[in-house]
């Protein structure tokens, strides 16, 4: 993640990651916003067209693998049929998704016909790294064997105690190593806390929640877990980057100047945008520890004092025993976590999440009781008796008539707020106003 | 993994193209076979694109899983992930480090079994033998996966031998085992029509295909074989072909048509003969009518 | 009445099995390594207790009784015992079919001192579960008779060829039956005609799960004749480039059912080319009975098990498992080796193997042992 040596700045990596972990903006949703030309110059690296690839919808990855290896336009017709006739929509969205991450471009046919070619940066890159030539990017192979090769037990336990410094940071424990203050300016940046405004120490936001309960997998950084990169030809821009993913456990380096690094299993696994599917199938997944029981009881089998710190975030901590803490969920703890800014999802994902692998295996097949995800959602609910809409008041109807034919207008497109029959006023989506007045002058002028 | 779902009411489908996928391939290496034969140097080629098909299936998505197994004249076995310790491998060049390992461990392991083996004798390649250990493997990943994952399996053939009536039985347990778990068997036949292996791909309801040229293995792999069992059907794919279903009789090992099966064992025979070979069982002989039904029905 | 078990003495006559002592702590006090161990050695042994190559009755004809009578309605078993039974009987179908391909299956009902047959004798199992499924709804009134159940199920049995082996498994929901005449008449009947008649009592034990005993053929018990049966492979027809014609098939030629429609695709008999759309059946025109070989091969597997492997103590015979490539570690104290190939797996696939796989992967791949018929 650190080497992708992609020129740009370290402020637009970090956006991209957190924009893509965070605010469920994903990577497609920030890439389509890029102009081309940002697009191109992005795809002159074989890891982004790969990191493209990987995020495109299944129907438009089998697309771009089979014009791979064409060098002409693909007629636009000859690519409609390939998809079955029942999935023409999802057809047209891929080719729509296509267009606009600037993969395939149109191009002419000799006789007029319109047809498909793929960017040619992104062919070139997509193959090169897939089947090799090229230059190499991911600065491992200029290395000699490191005297002091680091395995993947250690890099685990390594950046684990690195990051959950910070978590516990984050989430304020108590006991807290030291963090330096650059990384806290980076939580600060990314989000994730804010300064609190009656004694300016930090404190978790919402995206901080949802940071620390998201699962880190998937690999954007396409580098080896267990294994050294060269920091040789990394601009000084990117060492400091370099130096902060230090700080948070996500690459191991032995000294600032050692000039190899290893990226951690944190590292590979953070640029995660989706947490579903993420189990892994190695069996180094992290099993879960926590049992909810269908009378609010929360058991979680941890002496992680992160772990306790979270789970008390939304729960009434009762007992504590040496590798096991029993907490109960109640209406007040709950909207303590909701007061913070977490949401009842938040919660229940990271409860889900977390599950002991008894309760997945259990005859229901759900994690949790469904009565406690319920009540938790309902004591959200609770909270959000207001549900503000910008809309635009239409009164002084001269007619019930019209009234009524305005009304069904507006309900019928689905865009009604409020009305009244009495007082012949209503509201509209303030987004359809224009489209109403636009049928209001139609209609009047018709009659 | 994929972000980038349809904006409006999400199918089902589309949600469970996101699980994780394991394909096997299984490339029939064997000296022996007709290909090889005529072309010795096909082979590079034939490795070449499964290995650039393999390392296709690994970009699909980042938890994709990949094992290739060689069934070779006297031996079958996995040539990557290999059973040693994985290479060391730096990225040389472009290619993305995960796929050069791919293509450097099966090399490895191909060109030790191709060199410890030098027997003139052809042999036929034993392929049920290969996907029965394609299925153990399989269920061991499928037992020591984390709970809850949804893993899809699948293994693909490629061969140019042709399929001989000898492993019938091996060939049929093969088919009905991946029916039961689930596994898709696909076949991709370099040389020859394959019947029995077609019967497999109507079983597990895989892909068959005959490639009409072997010099465009790779284009047709990555458009036929590389889409998922679950989108299959979202693609215009080769119809299904229908499948001759006759079955091998005990005696001769020949496809037939009409063939007489004992009553306590089920052991098919191409003629008549008083005693079962396989159960022991003396038959009495049928009575003078079956023999007249049976020469009416000739006629007609 | 030939039931499986003619028990000598009760069950709690046979003296104690003190199960809980062969359970061991392991090292650290866990239970569960000791639980699983027993577990699998059980698997093993049920393995080895299945004797290769002996004559199995393939071609089963069952008739199953079921009990429709009031006693069906308690709610013992949750919902109640008949919703219970016909759950579970959908599956034992399905399971029978699929181990017994050419088996033909018929249902009876009793129910108000009668008995009806619901359905022929028939290998179709979607049939018949189609019929159960619709039994949910029936009244359950009245006691059952038994002996008029296996008179029926008698009087269509015995029409059989003698090759074909007889069976009867009859569910009772109630303790008692009300009966016509002696039922010991019957009983006599029974065995003069060879007819293997099993009964599933619901009342006094819960049982139920017996039924996947069933599912395996039993070892011929009645001396059968045995003959060659003539048997035709339909292909489906295609020639090259032309449209099949639009054809009426066999099996739907005189039923009004929406079903019969006209279709392009189906079997064909290779003697006399009359079409049916599903198989096995016994072609009405010239009597060939026809199967789909994948449908015999199902089977073949009781004829040709795989050989049963010895257990020998780990001792770095190998260092991976020959099917799933399992490395060895310190933890598998025991691996399995084939007596016909050598080759050495780990436990879990020997039990994969005879359970499911039924060919080993071992000989399967070697050139000397690979055919499984050569004795």
């Amino acid at each position: 993640m650190a080497d992708n040596g992609i020129g740009t700045s370290k402020q637009e990596i970090s956006t991209l990651i957190t924009q893509s972990n965070l605010e469920c903006k994903n990577l497609y949703d920030y890439l389509k916003t890029r102009p081309s030309n940002i697009l191109e110059r992005l795809y002159n690296h074989p890891a982004i067209c790969l990191a493209v690839y990987r995020e495109l919808p299944e129907l438009a990855r089998q697309y771009v693998i089979r014009i791979l290896f064409v060098e002409q336009p693909v007629p636009q017709a000859v690519v409609a049929s390939w998809g079955s006739q029942a999935h023409s929509r999802e057809h047209n969205y891929v080719t729509k998704v296509l267009t606009e991450l600037n993969v395939w471009t149109e191009g002419s046919l000799p006789g007029g016909l319109l047809g498909w070619i793929l960017s040619h940066t992104f062919k070139r890159n997509l193959k090169i790294a897939l089947l090799g030539g090229g230059k190499s990017w991911s600065m491992s192979s200029a290395l000699e064997p490191d005297k002091n090769v680091r395995d993947i037990n250690f890099l685990d336990t390594y950046s684990s105690e690195r990051w959950e410094c910070v978590l516990h940071y984050m989430v304020g424990s108590q006991q807290q190593e030291g963090i330096s203050a650059d990384a806290v300016r980076i939580l600060l940046h990314a989000g994730l806390m804010k300064r609190d405004e009656d004694d300016g120490s930090p404190v978790i936001t919402r995206q901080g929640f949802q940071f620390l309960l998201l699962d880190r997998h998937a690999q954007l950084s396409f580098s080896t877990l267990g294994k050294d990169y060269s920091t040789e030809g990394m601009s000084q821009g990117l060492l400091i980057f370099l130096q902060h993913l230090r700080e948070f456990g996500l690459v191991y380096q032995r000294k600032r100047k050692a000039g190899r690094f290893y990226p951690t299993r944190l590292a590979l696994n953070i640029t995660n945008t989706q947490s579903k599917s993420t189990v892994l199938l190695e069996e180094d997944t992290p099993k879960g520890y926590i049992v909810v029981e269908t009378n609010y009881r929360v058991y979680a089998y941890t002496d992680s004092n992160l772990q306790v710190a979270l789970i008390a975030l939304f729960t009434e901590l009762m007992y504590r025993f040496p590798n096991l803490v029993v907490g109960v969920i109640t209406r007040d703890s709950i909207r303590q976590a909701l007061r913070g800014g977490i949401t009842a999802d938040q919660i229940i994902g990271y409860l889900k999440q977390h599950a002991h692998p008894q309760m997945l295996t259990s005859e229901s097949k759900q994690p949790l009781p469904p009565t406690v995800v319920d009540q938790i959602k309902l004591w959200e609910l609770e909270r959000n008796r207001l549900v503000y809409h910008e809309g635009v008041l239409y009164s002084q109807f001269l007619s019930q008539a019209d009234f009524n034919v305005l009304r069904e207008y507006a309900q019928s497109n689905g865009v009604l707020i409020w009305c009244n029959k009495e007082k012949r006023t209503l509201v509209v989506n303030k987004n359809a106003h224009d489209d109403v007045r636009k049928f209001w002058k139609k209609y009047s002028k018709g009659s | 993994m994929n972000n980038i779902e349809l904006p409006i009411e999400k199918d089902p489908e589309i949600s469970s193209s996101d699980e994780t996928s394991l394909l096997v391939i299984i490339l029939d290496t064997n000296p022996g076979q007709k290909l090889l034969r005529d072309n010795p140097n096909a082979i590079t080629q034939v490795v070449d694109s499964v290995v650039a098909f393999g390392n296709t299936h690994l970009m699909q998505k980042a938890q994709n899983k990949l094992a290739i197994m060689t069934c070779h004249s006297r031996t079958s076995q996995f040539i990557y992930p290999g059973s040693k310790a994985a290479l060391d491998v730096r990225q040389i060049d472009g290619q993305y480090e995960a796929f050069t390992l791919v293509e450097k461990t099966v090399k490895q392991n191909l060109s030790s079994i191709l060199s410890s083996e030098h027997s003139g004798v052809i042999t036929e390649s034993l392929l049920a033998g290969a996907i029965a250990m394609a299925l153990c493997y399989i269920a061991r990943i499928q037992r020591t996966k984390a709970t809850g994952l949804k893993l899809n399996c699948r293994i693909l053939v490629v061969t140019g031998s042709g399929d001989s009536a000898s492993q019938y039985m091996n060939y049929m347990n093969v088919f009905f085992t991946a029916q039961k778990q689930n596994i898709v068997i696909d076949v991709c036949s370099l040389d020859q029509h394959l019947s029995l292996l077609q019967q497999g791909c109507d079983i597990t309801n895989g892909l068959y295909l005959k490639v009409p040229q072997v010099s465009a293995l790779l284009q047709y792999l990555l458009w036929v074989f590389l889409p998922e069992p679950p989108i299959r059907e979202k693609l215009v794919l080769p119809p299904p072909v229908k499948v001759d279903y006759r079955a091998a009789c005990f005696c001769h090992r020949e496809l037939i048509d009409i063939g007489y099966v004992c009553s306590v064992c089920l052991s098919i025979f191409c003629k008549f003969s008083p005693i079962c070979t396989t159960c022991h069982t003396v038959f009495k002989i049928p009575g003078p009518l079956a023999v007249k039904a049976k020469k009416k029905k000739m006629k007609m | 009445m030939n039931d499986d078990e003619d028990p000598k003495e009760y069950r709690w006559e046979t003296g104690y099995e003190k199960t809980w002592e062969a359970i061991k702590e392991d090292d650290e006090g866990f239970l569960e390594a000791s639980v699983a161990d027993i577990i699998l050695r059980a698997k093993r042994k049920r393995q080895a207790q299945k004797q290769g190559s002996q004559k199995l009755g393939m071609m089963r004809h069952l008739y199953l009784i079921l009990d429709c009578s009031e006693s069906m309605s308690s709610q013992d078993l949750k919902p109640t015992r008949m919703i219970c039974t016909l759950k579970i009987l959908e599956g034992f179908i399905e399971e029978f079919f699929d181990q017994n391909p050419i088996s033909q299956m018929g249902i009876i009902l009793m129910q108000n001192k009668r008995a009806d047959k619901l359905s022929e004798l028939a290998g179709n199992f979607r049939k018949h579960i189609k019929y159960l499924k619709s039994l949910s709804k029936t009244n359950l009134i009245g006691e059952p008779s038994l002996q008029n159940g296996l008179d029926l199920a008698i009087s269509s049995l015995k029409l059989l060829p003698s090759h074909a082996s007889r069976e009867i498994l009859v569910i009772m929901g109630s303790l008692t039956t009300c009966d016509p005449g002696d039922i010991c008449t019957t009983v006599t009947k029974l065995k003069q005609e060879g007819i293997r008649c099993s009964i599933i009592g619901l009342a006094a034990e819960v049982r139920v799960y017996l039924l996947y005993q069933q599912v395996e053929p039993p070892p011929a018990a009645v001396a059968l004749e045995s003959s060659l049966i003539k048997m035709g492979f339909p292909h489906q027809m295609n020639t090259e480039g032309t449209e099949e014609p639009l054809t009426m098939c066999m099996c739907h030629v005189d039923s009004t059912e929406e079903g019969s429609k006209l279709t392009t695709g189906g079997y064909y008999c290779p003697q006399c080319f009359s079409k049916y759309c599903e198989l096995p059946v016994e072609c009405r025109a010239c009597g060939l009975t026809l199967v789909s070989a994948p449908h015999l091969a199902r089977s073949y597997h009781h004829l040709f098990p795989a050989a049963n492997y010895v257990e020998v103590a780990m001792a770095n015979s190998a260092e991976n498992c020959y099917g799933c490539q399992k490395n060895f570690t310190d933890e598998d104290k025991n691996v399995y080796r084939c007596p016909k190939c050598k080759k050495i797996f780990c436990i879990d696939c020997d039990i994969f193997i005879h359970d499911i796989l039924h060919s080993c992967p071992g000989c399967a791949t070697d050139l000397a042992t690979f055919q499984i018929m050569q004795n």
